[in-house]
Protein backbone atom coordinates (compact mmCIF):
# COMPACT_ATOMS: atom_id res chain seq x y z
CA UNK A 1 0.00 0.00 0.00
CA UNK A 2 1.75 2.98 -1.09
CA UNK A 3 2.15 5.74 1.47
CA UNK A 4 3.86 9.48 1.14
CA UNK A 5 5.49 8.91 4.77
CA UNK A 6 8.74 10.40 4.76
CA UNK A 7 9.99 8.12 7.52
CA UNK A 8 10.06 5.62 5.11
CA UNK A 9 12.77 6.01 4.24
CA UNK A 10 14.14 4.75 7.30
CA UNK A 11 11.58 2.12 7.39
CA UNK A 12 12.31 -1.91 5.87
CA UNK A 13 11.55 -1.90 2.26
CA UNK A 14 8.13 -2.30 1.08
CA UNK A 15 8.79 -6.33 0.47
CA UNK A 16 9.97 -7.29 4.00
CA UNK A 17 7.21 -4.61 5.40
CA UNK A 18 4.24 -7.35 3.68
CA UNK A 19 6.31 -10.14 4.49
CA UNK A 20 6.05 -9.33 8.00
CA UNK A 21 2.44 -8.89 7.42
CA UNK A 22 2.06 -12.43 6.37
CA UNK A 23 3.90 -13.65 9.40
CA UNK A 24 2.05 -12.01 11.81
CA UNK A 25 -1.25 -13.12 9.73
CA UNK A 26 -0.17 -17.03 9.39
CA UNK A 27 -2.01 -17.73 12.84
CA UNK A 28 -4.90 -16.77 11.13
CA UNK A 29 -4.40 -18.50 8.01
CA UNK A 30 -4.36 -21.70 10.14
CA UNK A 31 -6.92 -21.04 11.50
CA UNK A 32 -9.06 -20.29 8.51
CA UNK A 33 -7.95 -23.23 6.39
CA UNK A 34 -9.75 -25.83 9.24
CA UNK A 35 -13.04 -23.30 9.38
CA UNK A 36 -12.92 -22.87 5.52
CA UNK A 37 -12.79 -26.25 4.73
CA UNK A 38 -15.95 -26.57 6.74
CA UNK A 39 -17.70 -24.29 5.02
CA UNK A 40 -16.37 -26.16 1.44
CA UNK A 41 -18.12 -29.38 3.25
CA UNK A 42 -21.35 -27.82 4.34
CA UNK A 43 -21.63 -25.80 0.36
CA UNK A 44 -21.46 -29.24 -0.79
CA UNK A 45 -24.13 -30.67 0.78
CA UNK A 46 -26.67 -27.88 0.00
CA UNK A 47 -26.09 -27.78 -3.59
CA UNK A 48 -22.70 -25.63 -4.28
CA UNK A 49 -20.30 -26.91 -6.47
CA UNK A 50 -16.68 -26.86 -5.50
CA UNK A 51 -16.13 -24.42 -7.89
CA UNK A 52 -19.25 -22.24 -6.28
CA UNK A 53 -17.68 -22.94 -3.10
CA UNK A 54 -14.50 -21.32 -3.84
CA UNK A 55 -15.36 -17.92 -5.76
CA UNK A 56 -17.99 -17.15 -3.00
CA UNK A 57 -14.79 -17.69 -0.13
CA UNK A 58 -12.33 -15.71 -2.67
CA UNK A 59 -14.94 -12.72 -3.25
CA UNK A 60 -16.69 -13.11 0.08
CA UNK A 61 -14.22 -13.99 2.65
CA UNK A 62 -17.05 -13.43 4.66
CA UNK A 63 -16.53 -16.38 7.97
CA UNK A 64 -19.28 -16.23 10.20
CA UNK A 65 -21.77 -14.63 7.41
CA UNK A 66 -20.88 -17.45 4.76
CA UNK A 67 -21.95 -20.36 7.15
CA UNK A 68 -24.94 -18.57 8.15
CA UNK A 69 -25.76 -18.09 4.85
CA UNK A 70 -25.70 -21.96 3.99
CA UNK A 71 -27.84 -22.65 7.04
CA UNK A 72 -30.23 -20.38 5.33
CA UNK A 73 -30.00 -21.88 2.25
CA UNK A 74 -30.67 -25.36 3.29
CA UNK A 75 -33.54 -23.97 5.24
CA UNK A 76 -35.29 -23.02 1.70
CA UNK A 77 -34.54 -19.12 2.45
CA UNK A 78 -34.86 -16.89 -0.69
CA UNK A 79 -31.71 -15.29 -2.68
CA UNK A 80 -32.61 -11.61 -1.12
CA UNK A 81 -33.13 -13.00 2.43
CA UNK A 82 -29.78 -14.77 2.68
CA UNK A 83 -27.91 -12.19 0.82
CA UNK A 84 -29.85 -9.38 3.58
CA UNK A 85 -29.20 -12.06 6.42
CA UNK A 86 -25.21 -12.15 5.88
CA UNK A 87 -25.40 -8.65 5.40
CA UNK A 88 -26.58 -7.69 9.01
CA UNK A 89 -24.51 -10.25 10.13
CA UNK A 90 -21.43 -8.38 8.97
CA UNK A 91 -22.70 -4.65 9.65
CA UNK A 92 -19.85 -4.96 12.50
CA UNK A 93 -17.85 -4.37 9.94
CA UNK A 94 -18.88 -0.55 9.14
CA UNK A 95 -17.79 0.02 12.93
CA UNK A 96 -14.08 -2.05 12.14
CA UNK A 97 -13.56 -0.17 8.90
CA UNK A 98 -14.70 3.16 11.16
CA UNK A 99 -11.94 1.88 13.51
CA UNK A 100 -9.31 1.42 11.35
CA UNK A 101 -9.56 4.77 9.58
CA UNK A 102 -7.21 6.66 10.78
CA UNK A 103 -4.14 3.81 10.74
CA UNK A 104 -5.08 3.85 6.95
CA UNK A 105 -5.30 7.86 6.00
CA UNK A 106 -1.72 7.29 4.19
CA UNK A 107 -2.74 4.47 2.29
CA UNK A 108 -4.08 5.33 -1.83
CA UNK A 109 -7.95 4.41 -2.32
CA UNK A 110 -6.73 1.25 -4.33
CA UNK A 111 -4.86 0.04 -0.99
CA UNK A 112 -7.48 0.76 1.17
CA UNK A 113 -10.05 -0.96 -1.27
CA UNK A 114 -8.14 -4.58 -0.91
CA UNK A 115 -7.66 -3.55 3.02
CA UNK A 116 -11.44 -3.62 3.42
CA UNK A 117 -12.29 -6.16 1.08
CA UNK A 118 -9.82 -8.18 3.45
CA UNK A 119 -11.22 -7.02 6.57
CA UNK A 120 -12.12 -9.06 8.53
CA UNK A 121 -12.81 -10.13 12.67
CA UNK A 122 -9.11 -11.42 13.41
CA UNK A 123 -7.24 -9.20 10.75
CA UNK A 124 -8.93 -6.35 12.14
CA UNK A 125 -7.74 -6.76 15.42
CA UNK A 126 -4.55 -8.46 14.27
CA UNK A 127 -3.73 -4.91 12.62
CA UNK A 128 -5.15 -3.09 15.58
CA UNK A 129 -3.01 -4.71 18.08
CA UNK A 130 -0.07 -3.99 15.48
CA UNK A 131 -1.08 -0.31 15.51
CA UNK A 132 -0.71 -0.12 19.02
CA UNK A 133 2.58 -1.17 19.22
CA UNK A 134 3.26 1.20 16.26
CA UNK A 135 4.56 -1.12 13.77
CA UNK A 136 1.50 -1.31 11.53
CA UNK A 137 1.39 -0.08 7.42
CA UNK A 138 -0.38 -0.58 4.42
CA UNK A 139 2.45 -3.02 3.51
CA UNK A 140 1.85 -5.44 6.17
CA UNK A 141 -1.98 -5.18 6.59
CA UNK A 142 -1.64 -6.03 3.15
CA UNK A 143 0.10 -9.03 4.23
CA UNK A 144 -2.20 -9.95 6.77
CA UNK A 145 -5.34 -9.59 4.71
CA UNK A 146 -3.17 -11.96 1.98
CA UNK A 147 -2.31 -14.46 4.14
CA UNK A 148 -6.15 -14.70 5.69
CA UNK A 149 -7.37 -14.40 2.12
CA UNK A 150 -5.54 -17.55 1.24
CA UNK A 151 -6.16 -19.61 4.32
CA UNK A 152 -10.12 -18.86 4.00
CA UNK A 153 -10.06 -19.99 0.21
CA UNK A 154 -7.71 -23.01 0.72
CA UNK A 155 -9.35 -24.58 3.55
CA UNK A 156 -12.59 -23.95 1.26
CA UNK A 157 -11.19 -25.38 -1.32
CA UNK A 158 -9.70 -28.32 0.32
CA UNK A 159 -13.51 -28.88 2.34
CA UNK A 160 -15.10 -28.41 -1.07
CA UNK A 161 -13.21 -30.97 -3.34
CA UNK A 162 -12.27 -33.71 -0.88
CA UNK A 163 -16.14 -33.52 1.22
CA UNK A 164 -16.72 -37.29 0.95
CA UNK A 165 -13.30 -37.80 2.66
CA UNK A 166 -13.63 -35.31 5.45
CA UNK A 167 -16.71 -36.18 6.66
CA UNK A 168 -18.38 -34.08 9.43
CA UNK A 169 -15.57 -31.41 10.43
CA UNK A 170 -17.44 -31.10 13.71
CA UNK A 171 -15.51 -34.02 15.33
CA UNK A 172 -12.23 -32.20 14.32
CA UNK A 173 -13.34 -29.47 16.78
CA UNK A 174 -13.10 -26.63 14.16
CA UNK A 175 -16.10 -25.28 15.82
CA UNK A 176 -14.14 -23.87 18.58
CA UNK A 177 -11.31 -22.27 15.53
CA UNK A 178 -13.49 -18.97 16.09
CA UNK A 179 -14.30 -19.04 19.25
CA UNK A 180 -10.72 -19.65 20.51
CA UNK A 181 -8.88 -16.82 17.84
CA UNK A 182 -11.70 -14.53 19.67
CA UNK A 183 -10.59 -14.94 23.10
CA UNK A 184 -7.10 -14.83 21.69
CA UNK A 185 -7.91 -11.37 20.22
CA UNK A 186 -10.09 -10.22 23.01
CA UNK A 187 -7.17 -11.08 25.63
CA UNK A 188 -4.40 -8.96 22.81
CA UNK A 189 -7.09 -6.17 22.93
CA UNK A 190 -7.53 -5.76 27.03
CA UNK A 191 -4.22 -3.81 27.17
CA UNK A 192 -5.27 -2.03 30.27
CA UNK A 193 -8.10 -2.01 33.06
CA UNK A 194 -10.38 0.37 31.23
CA UNK A 195 -10.20 -2.36 28.42
CA UNK A 196 -10.88 -5.12 30.44
CA UNK A 197 -14.30 -2.99 32.14
CA UNK A 198 -14.77 -2.04 28.62
CA UNK A 199 -14.88 -5.96 27.33
CA UNK A 200 -16.90 -7.27 30.81
CA UNK A 201 -20.01 -4.82 29.33
CA UNK A 202 -20.09 -5.55 26.21
CA UNK A 203 -19.82 -9.62 26.96
CA UNK A 204 -23.15 -8.44 29.51
CA UNK A 205 -24.76 -5.95 26.72
CA UNK A 206 -24.07 -9.08 24.43
CA UNK A 207 -25.97 -11.52 26.32
CA UNK A 208 -28.78 -9.18 26.96
CA UNK A 209 -28.88 -7.97 23.22
CA UNK A 210 -28.73 -11.85 22.33
CA UNK A 211 -32.01 -12.15 24.35
CA UNK A 212 -34.06 -8.81 23.54
CA UNK A 213 -33.05 -8.44 20.17
CA UNK A 214 -33.86 -10.27 17.10
CA UNK A 215 -30.44 -12.01 15.68
CA UNK A 216 -27.86 -10.92 14.73
CA UNK A 217 -28.16 -7.38 16.27
CA UNK A 218 -26.73 -7.53 19.16
CA UNK A 219 -23.09 -8.26 17.44
CA UNK A 220 -23.53 -4.34 16.38
CA UNK A 221 -25.51 -3.24 19.17
CA UNK A 222 -23.06 -4.50 22.26
CA UNK A 223 -19.76 -3.12 20.83
CA UNK A 224 -21.78 0.32 19.98
CA UNK A 225 -22.99 0.69 23.52
CA UNK A 226 -20.16 -0.38 24.56
CA UNK A 227 -17.63 1.94 23.30
CA UNK A 228 -20.01 4.58 24.37
CA UNK A 229 -20.29 4.19 27.60
CA UNK A 230 -16.55 3.85 28.09
CA UNK A 231 -16.05 6.69 25.92
CA UNK A 232 -18.15 8.95 28.38
CA UNK A 233 -16.80 7.20 31.49
CA UNK A 234 -13.54 8.30 30.63
CA UNK A 235 -14.10 11.70 29.26
CA UNK B 1 -31.80 -23.94 -4.79
CA UNK B 2 -31.23 -23.78 -8.63
CA UNK B 3 -27.08 -23.38 -9.78
CA UNK B 4 -28.70 -19.73 -10.93
CA UNK B 5 -29.89 -18.77 -7.43
CA UNK B 6 -26.61 -19.92 -5.87
CA UNK B 7 -24.81 -17.94 -8.44
CA UNK B 8 -26.84 -14.87 -7.28
CA UNK B 9 -26.14 -15.16 -3.78
CA UNK B 10 -22.64 -15.61 -4.30
CA UNK B 11 -22.51 -11.90 -6.98
CA UNK B 12 -24.85 -10.52 -3.90
CA UNK B 13 -22.68 -11.70 -0.83
CA UNK B 14 -19.68 -10.61 -2.44
CA UNK B 15 -20.72 -6.86 -3.33
CA UNK B 16 -22.80 -6.86 -0.16
CA UNK B 17 -19.64 -7.50 1.72
CA UNK B 18 -17.48 -4.73 0.21
CA UNK B 19 -20.05 -2.39 -0.01
CA UNK B 20 -20.32 -2.75 4.17
CA UNK B 21 -16.63 -2.74 4.71
CA UNK B 22 -15.08 -0.16 2.36
CA UNK B 23 -17.00 3.09 2.29
CA UNK B 24 -16.50 3.76 6.30
CA UNK B 25 -12.81 3.08 6.35
CA UNK B 26 -12.32 5.17 2.71
CA UNK B 27 -14.54 7.88 3.69
CA UNK B 28 -13.44 8.50 7.58
CA UNK B 29 -9.77 7.93 6.39
CA UNK B 30 -10.19 11.53 4.82
CA UNK B 31 -11.35 13.16 7.81
CA UNK B 32 -10.08 14.41 10.80
CA UNK B 33 -11.78 12.69 13.49
CA UNK B 34 -12.74 14.34 16.72
CA UNK B 35 -11.18 13.56 19.98
CA UNK B 36 -14.35 11.82 21.18
CA UNK B 37 -15.11 10.12 18.08
CA UNK B 38 -11.04 8.49 18.13
CA UNK B 39 -11.52 7.70 21.67
CA UNK B 40 -14.77 6.03 20.86
CA UNK B 41 -13.65 4.14 17.89
CA UNK B 42 -10.29 2.94 20.26
CA UNK B 43 -12.96 1.03 22.13
CA UNK B 44 -14.45 -0.73 19.49
CA UNK B 45 -12.06 -3.30 19.21
CA UNK B 46 -12.12 -4.84 23.12
CA UNK B 47 -15.58 -4.48 22.55
CA UNK B 48 -16.27 -6.09 19.47
CA UNK B 49 -14.20 -9.41 20.25
CA UNK B 50 -15.87 -9.30 23.95
CA UNK B 51 -19.28 -9.80 21.74
CA UNK B 52 -17.61 -11.79 19.75
CA UNK B 53 -16.74 -14.48 22.53
CA UNK B 54 -19.90 -14.34 24.25
CA UNK B 55 -22.15 -15.12 21.06
CA UNK B 56 -19.44 -17.97 20.22
CA UNK B 57 -19.07 -19.73 23.74
CA UNK B 58 -22.15 -18.57 25.49
CA UNK B 59 -24.38 -19.25 22.77
CA UNK B 60 -22.70 -21.41 19.94
CA UNK B 61 -24.80 -22.33 17.03
CA UNK B 62 -27.62 -20.48 18.55
CA UNK B 63 -27.94 -23.49 21.49
CA UNK B 64 -27.54 -21.37 25.13
CA UNK B 65 -25.00 -22.73 27.31
CA UNK B 66 -27.07 -25.10 29.60
CA UNK B 67 -24.51 -26.12 32.22
CA UNK B 68 -20.97 -24.86 33.67
CA UNK B 69 -20.03 -28.56 32.89
CA UNK B 70 -19.82 -26.31 29.22
CA UNK B 71 -16.58 -26.99 26.70
CA UNK B 72 -17.08 -24.15 24.81
CA UNK B 73 -16.13 -22.08 28.48
CA UNK B 74 -13.49 -23.96 29.56
CA UNK B 75 -12.06 -23.77 26.45
CA UNK B 76 -11.93 -20.18 26.29
CA UNK B 77 -10.36 -19.80 29.69
CA UNK B 78 -7.85 -22.17 28.77
CA UNK B 79 -7.47 -19.94 25.92
CA UNK B 80 -7.20 -16.96 27.10
CA UNK B 81 -4.90 -17.88 29.96
CA UNK B 82 -2.44 -19.51 27.22
CA UNK B 83 -2.42 -16.25 25.67
CA UNK B 84 -2.20 -14.00 28.74
CA UNK B 85 0.54 -15.96 30.11
CA UNK B 86 2.50 -16.77 26.09
CA UNK B 87 1.13 -13.92 23.98
CA UNK B 88 1.19 -16.28 21.37
CA UNK B 89 -1.78 -16.19 19.10
CA UNK B 90 -1.19 -19.30 17.03
CA UNK B 91 -0.33 -21.33 20.24
CA UNK B 92 -3.42 -19.83 22.06
CA UNK B 93 -5.69 -20.92 19.16
CA UNK B 94 -3.91 -24.65 18.73
CA UNK B 95 -4.49 -25.34 22.51
CA UNK B 96 -7.95 -24.20 22.79
CA UNK B 97 -8.96 -26.02 19.97
CA UNK B 98 -7.08 -29.75 21.33
CA UNK B 99 -8.51 -28.17 24.79
CA UNK B 100 -12.05 -28.35 23.48
CA UNK B 101 -11.97 -31.71 21.82
CA UNK B 102 -10.48 -33.03 25.47
CA UNK B 103 -13.40 -31.31 27.06
CA UNK B 104 -15.84 -32.43 24.80
CA UNK B 105 -14.49 -36.10 25.44
CA UNK B 106 -14.73 -35.95 29.14
CA UNK B 107 -17.60 -33.36 29.32
CA UNK B 108 -19.72 -34.51 26.57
Amino acid sequence: MPTTDSKQAACPPRRARFTRGLKLGLPIFLGYVPVGAAFGVVAREVGFTPFQAIVCSATALAGAGQLIALQLIGAGASVAAVIVTTAVVNLRYVLFGAAMSPHVSRVRLPGQAFLAFTLTDETFAVNIDDHRRSLADGYSMAGVGTIAWTGWVLGTAIGAVAAGFIGDPTRFGVQFAMPAMFTALLVAQAEDRRHVITACVAAVLAVAFMLTLPDPWYLIAAPMLAATAATVVTR
Amino acid sequence: MTTGAIWAVIAGMAVANFAIRFPSLAILSRKELPEWARRWLSFIPVSAMATLVAGGVLRPDGDWMVSVADPYLWAAIGTGAFYWRFRSFIGATVTGVILFLALRAVLG
